[in-house]
């Protein structure tokens, strides 16, 4: 039973697969403006010749079909092809890059879920009261702060308050950890907001959920630890939604990332991805579509399987 | 769905509601009514006057060219409901259709339309924004048309789950035994019982919708020059942020305000429709 | 409390990091990540900026008064008909890689640049040089197929490269190797290019930084943040807005010089409206420059005639040219005398560059006023070079690059089927002054040439010159030696100090 659902979903999951395969490398050879053209920039001299020499030089000049056979052999077998016109690897650019967009969205998740159960909590104890509206509005309004805009404030902020500041850019963890820490910390909390908002509200009516139980009222009226039991249930009681909101979280994380790496000059995928679209690197571009796509669609299974796991209702 | 948990504390007072459905009209119209209420020509450059804070002439300061932000803003806030209402709806024609069609008829038609919605689905929303994008150029409606097809099963799986409930119920089945349309069937028992649902997912996704655009527009990638949208104007200020941040600010406070607006309506309207998540 | 100092510690943990970064690195902050760093395969901007003067040489070089003066070669001879040059090399230059600069680099280079299976874009710059040979290790000789006015000046863009690289189109892409006075060390994608000082320089003293690293920050407003915040020590070659808006705040230093390179509203004349030369007046009338100038560039920079005010001995005045007088009426007389319908529909093409947008939009409004009706389309880049290389446009915005002879103005944009000629214009006139003012040996002669040409090009030609706008370069209090340059080579880098 568990067996063939796990399969009948790896299958579907093969095919997902292959269609983002083929949508992400269509999508991009349908973007107009060749690599070519925009190495040289608007201002080279060059002939139509001398392009096309450029453009067979980088495989350009195949069909397309066996552009995608090629391309698809080659990720299958765990070559991901070279940058465009350095000629790295795609793999160890996208090596480079994943870090920071790990550590950013880590932090955001770790920042969020650590903030969301004290604020969950209090938002289920202030229930009832005028507070309450107040919570609500606060929490809708956690989830539709635009990031990057929360990202230039604190930047606009702190150049005010604090000059002298160092918060731009990135250094790995390893070469500085503090300064690793201190030029995340401001993009993760942009990051983190909405995250903080969904989680909170998700402990909140879980905390709600847990009160009306009959127990905790028993426990209540008996005056043993309600304290604890409340707690051990609702905690137990938010892990499902919390569990179905991964997959949407790591969506979030991944499409925010993109606009906040951008502000703060984090070197991560988001840069990677932008940068790719600019100077049309096709076989840097599609496997990091492909790469961050993947993740994307492994979350969510993983989510599919732990959620049947532990809400035994769901079924095929 | 859970059972109606009736006299428990958790009736929502429907004024939250009120106010909630309050605001979001007054936004739209807002928008709506933009020439007439919009004290300057959003186009109108004036060099002498730019890069004002706020003041008696220009109440919340002027851009880069002089124009007036408090009318851009209400033009932008008018561009932005207007491209996330085009998104949403055309993700909700085109998707809602597909996830009808699956469920009701089932078979190959469903999985084949449900695979490739599948296909959509897995890619993080703003990746598969900026592809189209980049496919389609920038600009207003291919921002519409990106954010459509990027929420298109959305819908096509909203719809699909209550449609099959609905289409296998008693009453679709009566209706189909004494030989009504497919269609007919559809539009009369399938939609009616799913529109509230729809409602709250309308309005959530207008609200992602509107973070969505001024995303790309934040990238370049968005609503063009001269035309404003709140995601344009925000790019655009956000270049003059040292000397005066009053554009990137006021812009970013409308975007804010008004997917806050429509997210709150079908957060509140969600509680309504079920109290179980309260 | 508790929160307060931690609060405190983290802030003297991100103070500190500045500190301990090294104090004789530079900090540069740039915008765009270059493509790759081969000098003869990737020519564009970003990767210019850094290795042109820093990491690679040419046998000549432009100066900060823009005249062509000697580097790696010491001096040169020019033959009496003018197609024979032996250049002398210095002596004691070396490459990064330990090896002795000698001729055979230099002929190693030029056939490098000529090679088909490098294929450069610089290759039309060399594509006079009919032979060129090594005489002794010290000497080259080169020989031009006809005399060219501007060779010198085209040398300066070929970078010299060892000789080991002539078939090699791969490796200087990642791992650059010059003469220059740093030395390439780390590439992190993305986030910096750090570059080493070459203590073997052959300019005694120099550089006296120990590095420059190059930032890469997309964002205008992080860039901006960073050098009022002192992260940033440098912001090279920012544009007047930006520029404005550090200006006076404490701790940061600007200099300006006026651009080589003109913001410019190009038009295809391969078809209507634009193919009729009274519309193409009639454009001129309409733009109001000095207006431009004021909204768009803030005042920082002068209305454009076909070349720079900064190229002294050759630019005519503005005020010489009748259809600089801004005139709407005067616009909707040509539109009408050219019988087009008004008002004339049209789409505007916008390079998306933040100077270029913001002129079209004025522009827009400008020609709005005299009979013109505009739509912007402002894609992103790639799609704009496709469409402006392939004259997949009515009209488009956008800014060219400058030089500092004229005929790098010229020749390659409005010569017929020149390089860069998308408007697809051709006037023999025009041609045949291009190939005086290549050819011509004679000062006065080519001078003559070329201010017929400056007065065919600035009503009737395929471009309304914009703007030149006044090129900014941000620093920190306390750097001395460096010097912007128009052509916006940093190679002044070099005899750049910091202050401690």
């Amino acid at each position: 039973m568990r067996r063939s659902f796990i399969l009948s979903r790896l299958t579907d999951l093969v095919v997902v697969l292959f269609g983002v395969s083929v949508i992400t490398f269509l999508m991009i050879r349908l973007v107009p403006g060749d690599a070519v053209a925009i190495m040289l920039g608007a201002n080279a001299e060059v002939t139509p010749e001398r392009m096309d020499e450029l453009r067979a030089r980088i495989g350009l000049d195949q069909p397309i079909v066996v552009q995608y056979l090629h391309w698809i052999g080659g990720v299958l077998t765990g070559d991901l092809g070279q940058s465009l016109w350095t000629r790295r690897p795609v793999i160890d650019e996208i090596a480079v890059h994943i870090w920071p967009t790990i550590q950013l969205a880590g932090l955001s998740l770790v920042i969020g879920a650590a903030l969301a159960v004290p604020l969950g909590v209090l938002m289920a104890r202030l229930r009832g009261r005028g507070w309450e509206i107040g919570l609500q509005i606060g929490s809708v309004a956690g989830l539709t702060v635009p990031s990057f805009w929360l990202g230039i404030m604190m930047i606009l902020a702190l150049t005010t308050l604090a000059p002298g500041v160092q918060m731009l850019g990135y250094v790995p963890f390893s070469q500085d950890p503090l300064g690793n820490l201190a030029r995340l910390i401001l993009p993760a909390i942009a990051l983190a907001l909405p995250i903080l908002a969904n989680l909170a509200r998700l402990v909140r009516s879980a905390m709600l959920d847990a009160l009306q139980q009959d127990y905790i009222r028993t426990a209540r009226a008996k005056g043993v630890s309600e304290r604890a039991i409340l707690y051990k249930h609702a905690l137990r009681n938010a892990l499902i939604p919390f569990v179905t909101s991964v997959g949407i979280m790591t969506g979030y994380l991944l499409s925010g990332a993109i606009v906040v790496e951008q502000v703060f000059a984090i070197p991560g995928l988001g840069r990677l991805l932008l940068g790719a679209i600019a100077e049309r690197n096709y076989p840097l571009l599609q496997a990091t579509i492909l790469l961050v796509t993947v993740v994307f669609v492994a979350v969510n299974f993983v989510v599919d399987l732990v959620y049947a796991w532990i809400d035994p209702r769901v079924k095929t | 769905m859970a059972s109606a948990a009736p006299a428990t504390a958790r009736r929502r007072p429907p004024t939250v509601l009120i106010v909630a459905s309050g605001f979001l009209a007054a936004t739209v119209l807002l928008a709506l009514a933009a020439p007439l209420v919009a004290p300057y020509d959003p186009l109108a450059q004036s060099v002498m006057a730019r890069l004002r804070g706020p003041g008696a002439a220009h109440w919340l300061g002027t851009d880069q060219f002089g124009r007036d932000l408090l009318t851009r803003i209400l033009y932008g806030l008018r561009a932005s409901l207007a491209i996330s209402f085009g998104a949403v709806g055309l993700a909700l024609l085109v998707g809602g259709t597909l996830g009808l069609i699956s469920a009701y008829y089932r078979g190959w038609t469903e999985r084949i339309v449900m695979r490739v919605m599948d296909v959509l689905f897995a890619f993080p929303v703003m990746l598969l924004a900026i592809g189209i994008i980049a496919v389609l150029g920038p600009g207003a409606t291919t921002t519409a048309a990106a954010i459509a097809i990027v929420y298109t099963p959305i819908f096509a799986r909203l719809l699909r789950g209550p449609a099959l409930v609905v289409a296998t119920s008693d009453y679709v089945m009566s209706a189909r035994s004494i030989g009504a349309s497919d269609a007919r069937i559809i539009a009369l028992h399938i939609l009616p019982n799913l529109a509230s649902v729809v409602l709250v997912q309308m309005s959530l996704l207008m609200s992602t919708a509107i973070l969505v655009e001024a995303s790309l527009s934040f990238l370049g990638l968005g609503t063009q020059p001269p035309t404003p949208s709140l995601g344009m104007m925000l790019a655009e200020g956000r270049n003059f942020l040292l000397l005066s941040p009053w554009s990137a600010v006021f812009s970013g406070l409308a975007i804010l305000f008004v997917a806050f607006v429509l997210n709150f309506f079908g957060d509140v309207l969600r509680d309504q429709l079920d109290p179980r998540l309260r | 409390m508790k929160r307060l100092i931690s609060t405190a510690a983290l802030v003297a943990a991100m103070s500190v990091g500045a500190g301990a970064a090294g104090a004789q690195v530079l900090e540069l902050a740039v915008s765009d990540s270059p493509a790759g760093l081969d000098p003869h395969i990737v020519t564009a901007f970003a990767s210019f900026q850094v290795v042109n003067g820093t990491v690679y040489e040419a046998l000549t070089e432009v100066g900060p008064d823009l005249r062509i003066r000697p580097s790696l070669a010491e001096s040169w001879e020019v033959s009496d008909d003018g197609t024979t040059y032996t250049f002398t090399l210095r002596e004691g230059v070396t490459f990064h890689d330990g090896s002795a600069m000698t001729a055979e680099d230099v002929v190693a280079s030029i056939e490098r640049v000529k090679s088909e299976a490098i294929g450069s874009p610089l290759a039309s710059r060399v594509a006079a040089v009919a032979g060129a040979s090594a005489v002794d290790e010290r000497t080259v000789e080169m020989t031009l197929s006809e005399p060219s006015a501007p060779f010198l000046t085209q040398l300066a863009s070929i970078a010299i490269v060892p000789s080991a690289f002539q078939a090699d189109a791969e490796s200087l892409q990642q791992q650059p190797v010059g003469t220059g006075p740093f030395a390439f060390e780390e590439w992190q994608p993305n986030n910096f290019i750090l570059l080493g000082a070459n203590e073997d320089y052959w300019r005694d003293g120099m550089p006296k930084l120990d590095g420059v690293r190059f930032n890469i920050v997309p964002e205008s407003a992080t860039r901006q943040v960073g050098i009022a915040s002192g992260q940033y020590q440098m912001l090279p070659n920012i544009d007047a807005a930006t520029a404005l808006q550090l200006q006076g705040r404490p701790g940061v230093v600007l200099q300006d010089t006026l651009e080589l390179s003109y913001t410019l509203i190009g038009m295809n004349t391969s078809q209507p409206p634009f193919d009729d030369p009274l519309v193409r007046q009639a454009v001129n009338y309409a733009l109001d420059r000095e207006a431009i100038v004021q909204a768009a560039l803030f005042g920082s920079g002068v209305p454009a005639g076909p070349l720079s005010p900064a190229l002294e001995a050759w630019a005519r005045d503005v005020s010489e040219f009748p259809c600089y007088q801004h005139s709407p009426e005067r616009a909707r007389e040509l539109l009408a005398e050219a019988g087009v319908e008004t008002p004339v529909k049209l789409t505007m093409l916008v390079l998306p560059r933040q100077d270029i947008r913001d002129i079209a939009q004025v522009a827009q409004a400008q020609l709005e006023a005299a009979g013109f009706e505009v739509e912007l389309n402002i894609p992103e880049l790639g799609t704009f070079v496709q469409d402006w290389r392939n004259s997949n446009f009515e009209i488009f915005a956008s800014a060219n690059a400058g030089s500092v002879d004229p005929d790098d103005f010229f020749y390659r944009a409005f010569r017929t089927g020149g390089s860069t000629n998308v408007f697809k214009y051709s006037d023999p006139r025009v041609d045949e002054l291009l190939e005086t003012g290549r050819t011509e040996r004679d000062e006065a002669a080519r001078k003559a040439a070329y201010d017929e040409l400056q007065g065919i090009l600035a009503c009737e030609g395929p471009v309304a010159h914009v703007a030149y706008g006044q090129l900014y370069t941000a620093t920190r209090e306390g750097l001395s030696g460096f010097e912007i340059i128009a052509n916006r080579s940093l190679s002044t880098l070099a005899e750049t100090s910091t202050a401690q």
